[in-house]
């Protein structure tokens, strides 16, 4: 909300020159907006008539989970956008601690402060490497924020409640998960070979135009939904299309076993990869086919691996490091569901 | 490698990416998703989608969300990028393309086609009654106060619903066919919210009528008042609900029940 706040400044900011084109933008995005809401109005239920009920289901599905997540998106980009842009990198720098441990425990619950999805986590943890920390706890910071966040957990309690203890187990879950990988990836004799040569060089290339907070913001805010909304819509045809084709019986044979519980529906999260902040919305549906345990698998699995993440860190560490990365967070994820669906 | 850093400038104007008018996919899919989201709350028909607790949230946000778009394209410059650097090669190719489709997706789903609400489709899916669970609270309350889930949860227990008969009832809901396909029981059915739509739960109640199907059309929405009867008929509770009138009615506003 940054950018909307900040408006008339950005209006006034650039030289007398770029008026023009600026108010050309403005026409073509009102231009648009006004096709939008022109087709939605003449838009006949006629010209549907031919789809099939299951297709107008799949559609329902689908679009529920995209305006149940949208808001949400939204409020992740600003808080973003507020992080990263409007608070100077030496304030949160300042105030971690010395010893290891500690320093990972404080780096794991950073996300508190800086709660969004794990796509913006990754140009976060980037600056955090680039100013000397560890490569170790950097990652206790990338596994931890996406869930140690406030919107993941306000959306995980508003789909599950207390309910079996889902939410409880995928904060705690989290939790001891980054703080172990943290700590043996600390261990590694040779850090710098998990990261990718390009990462140090790329990262020293401060951009040599200046730029205002205000654009800054505003180019986030386009970058951040090129990013989140198309693998948002994804999701949501996903989560529509497997509600609509797979038959229930087949959904509550898999879901009552657990160990294939578990293995499913890690498989789902790293396919679908929805974002951390409103995956509990999408995996809500599945609650009463599923064991607790595969539900919470779902839910840490997800949020710390799946394939845009793994996209989004290839810019930074090696293919060799990330595989290593996602097999011991795979395993740790699989004796946390499992464990679940043995002692609920 | 510059004219390469953003394809989604390149891909919505097919242009080199400097002073591009058109908005990035990005841009172009929260316009969508706030102008129709924007739509569906100002005409009332949220409540097909979400529970109703969101209603404000989602207005705000998406309000807020619409302006932050329009205010981010006007003033964002394109420019060197140094923190996220844009894939290139086949995978700048392949997030593009993925962003049209996803574009198109919305325009079709979010703009073109009309609101609707789940159909019977989806109650064979997943099994009507099937989420019920016995409320306690229910019993001794005011049946007049009664939604269509707590009377399929009263009814589907024999101990309970033994108690009812001879209760006169008024309930609105769509016509979905009996599970065991006996042609002169329809069952009148809702599906129960608890977030979102795609968590939606169908409940009914069997409603007698002979050979109902030659009347009334699958997921229609009736208004049925009738007297509950003990019956032969093939439900779990072993009462069902016998007609005195039957209403076609318009889908109402809020089609689920909470």
């Amino acid at each position: 909300m940054q950018s909307t706040a900040s408006r008339p400044s950005g209006l006034t900011a650039p030289a007398p020159g770029r008026r023009g084109p600026m108010l050309i933008r403005v026409g073509v995005i009102l231009a648009l907006a006004a096709v939008m809401l022109g087709l939605r109005l003449v838009a006949d239920p006629a010209w549907t008539a031919w789809l099939p009920d299951a297709g107008r289901d799949f559609v329902t599905l689908s679009v529920s989970v995209f305006v149940e997540s949208l808001p949400f998106v939204f409020l992740g980009i600003a808080i973003s956008i507020l992080v990263q842009v409007w608070v100077p990198d030496r304030v949160w720098q300042r105030y971690l601690p010395r010893n290891p441990f500690l320093r990972r425990i404080a780096l794991s619950v950073l996300g508190v402060l800086f709660p969004v999805c794990e796509c913006g986590n990754v140009p976060l943890a980037r600056g955090l490497m680039m100013r000397g920390l560890g490569v170790g706890d950097a990652l206790t910071f990338l596994l931890a924020a996406p869930i140690l966040n406030p919107v993941t957990i306000i959306t995980t309690y508003q789909a599950f409640g207390w309910e079996d203890g889902i939410l409880v187990a995928r904060i705690g879950g989290a939790f001891v998960i980054a703080n172990l990988l943290g700590w043996l990836f600390s261990r590694h004799p040779d850090p710098s070979s998990l990261l990718t040569a390009g990462f140090e060089a790329r990262c020293h290339a401060e951009p040599g135009v200046p730029q205002t907070r205000t654009i800054r913001s505003a180019r986030l805010f386009a970058e951040e939904t090129t990013v989140m909304l198309p693998a948002l819509v994804a999701g949501s045809m996903i989560a529509g299309a497997i509600q609509v084709g797979i038959p229930r019986s087949v959904l509550v044979e898999l879901g009552s076993n657990p160990l294939l519980s578990v293995l499913v529906l890690m498989a789902l999260a790293f396919v679908v990869s929805v974002c951390s902040n409103v995956d509990a919305f999408f995996i809500l549906s599945f609650s009463a086919t599923f064991m607790p345990g595969g539900i919470v698998a779902f839910l840490v699995f997800g949020a710390m691996i799946d394939i845009k993440m793994l996209a989004l860190l290839r810019t930074t560490f090696t293919t060799r490091a990330l595989a290593l990365i996602a097999t011991l967070v795979a395993l740790c994820v699989l004796v946390l569901g499992m464990g679940l669906n043995l002692v609920l | 490698m510059s004219s390469e850093r953003h394809p989604q400038h390149a891909d919505a104007s097919g242009q080199p990416i400097r002073r591009s008018p058109w908005p990035s996919t990005g841009l172009l899919l929260a316009l969508t998703g706030s102008i129709a989201t924007l739509w569906l709350a100002a005409t009332g028909q949220l409540g097909l989608y979400i529970h109703p607790r969101y209603f404000t949230f989602t207005a705000i946000l998406v309000g807020l969300g619409l302006v932050a778009t329009i205010a981010a394209h006007a003033i964002a410059e394109p420019g060197d990028d140094h923190d996220h650097p844009a894939p290139t090669g086949w995978r700048g190719r392949l997030q593009g393309s993925g962003g049209v489709l996803a574009a198109l997706a919305l325009v079709v789903g979010l703009l073109v086609l009309p609101p609707a609400t789940l159909t019977t489709t989806t109650v064979e899916q997943r099994d009507l009654n099937s989420s019920i669970e016995a409320d306690a609270q229910l019993v001794g309350a005011d049946p007049a106060t009664f939604q269509l889930r707590d009377w399929a949860a009263l009814l589907s227990h024999p101990a309970t619903a033994v108690t009812y008969a001879g209760q006169q009832i008024t309930l609105s809901g769509f016509v979905t066919p009996a599970p065991d396909g006996n042609p002169d029981v329809f069952y009148l059915a809702r599906f129960v919210v608890t977030c979102c739509t795609v968590d939606a739960q169908p409940v009914g109640i069997p409603v007698t009528s002979p050979a109902w199907a030659d009347s009334h059309p699958v997921d229609g929405w009736l208004e049925v008042t009738g007297t509950l009867v003990t019956s032969e008929a093939s439900t779990t509770g072993g009462v069902v609900l016998k007609p005195s009138s039957i209403d076609s009615i318009e889908r109402p506003a809020q089609p689920y029940d909470y």
